[in-house]
């Protein structure tokens, strides 16, 4: 093999490396301002809510100050959708990149 | 020390390196670090990935000439592809997992983030299943004109990835430099293909 090469080859494997690593960010897809995490809501809260109301829920996280839920609607669309921290008011819900509603 | 090397260089110490995202991801699942949705993401990056740089080789070769890095991916070019189509099964695989249920996969099926995928990986799968030696034998210069079709699942690929996605930073970073090579391979051929008068200067 030719130095070159190597280095190539040496290149792809750093390069494969580095995409094994998938950072957490915001997607800006939404904003809530919402004060201090202190006064939020739990999503332990906002998830039991929604499995009342007939979700199922897969995931939630904080993205934007909102919190983000992946799950399926009680219509059986999978979704994310997103809720305020505090009053836990519904905001946006998009299905694979479609919104099928947002909080006027 | 040169046997070690010429081992090292072999195609199938190639395919366990391809395959090493593959099993960290999957390892990370297994141990329950992560859940099916969160497979998503990655497994079709690397697929994507995998299929551009399968791509960028004979568009490289134009712009930089036979250089021997080149002719080193050359002879792993259908390694590369194979492994795109690997990914692609496994990102399937994951949707399926995480979806649950037929019905479900079905009411967003109209979903232009969804079709789009599905039909990259319809293109995907002759161009796998044909990628044998064998295959390439028996089919002589058919196969050439079927792996074509690769660019047709590019296509769908980064349809399905900018439609899907969250935000399309992610998607024209990976796609841009085959954008480029594809551009400056036409600016080439197009520049030897005019007439005389300009070609003398």
């Amino acid at each position: 093999m030719k130095i070159s090469t190597r280095l190539f080859a040496a290149t792809l494997a750093v390069g494969m490396t580095a995409g094994l690593s998938v950072p957490a960010h915001a997607t800006g897809k939404m904003k809530c301002e919402a004060g201090p995490q202190s006064g939020w809501k739990t999503k332990t809260e906002l998830e039991a809510n929604l499995v009342k109301k007939g979700w199922k829920v897969k995931k939630s996280k904080v993205d934007g100050g909102c919190y983000e839920v992946y799950g399926t609607t009680p219509e059986g669309d999978r979704v994310e959708a997103y809720f305020h921290p505090v009053s836990l008011e519904k905001l946006l819900v998009s299905r694979r990149g479609k919104i099928l509603f947002r909080k006027e | 020390m040169k046997v070690m090397l010429r081992l090292l260089n072999s195609l199938p110490v190639f395919w366990i390196f391809l395959s090493v995202p593959a099993l960290i991801l999957v390892r990370n699942y297994l141990a329950g670090d992560v859940i099916a949705m969160d497979m998503l993401h990655p497994t079709g990056e690397f697929s994507a990935r995998f299929m551009i740089i399968a791509m960028l080789i004979s568009p490289m070769m134009t712009v930089f000439g036979n250089r021997s890095w080149l002719t080193w991916l050359l002879r792993r070019r259908r390694s590369f592809g194979l492994a795109a189509f690997g990914y692609a099964l496994l990102h399937l695989i994951f949707y399926v997992i995480d979806m649950e249920e037929v019905s479900a996969m079905l009411a967003e099926i109209d979903a232009p983030g969804i079709w789009t995928g599905w039909l990259a990986f319809l293109v995907f799968t002759p161009l796998a299943i044909t990628s044998s030696n064998a295959a390439m034998r028996a089919m002589g210069k058919r196969w050439k004109s079927l792996q074509r079709l690769v660019y047709l699942a590019a296509l769908l690929t980064l349809a399905h990835w900018l439609l899907i996605h969250d935000g399309v930073t992610g998607a024209l970073i990976h796609f841009a430099p085959l954008a480029l090579f594809q551009l400056l391979r036409g600016i080439i051929i197009y520049s030897k293909a005019t007439p005389k008068a300009v070609q003398t200067e």
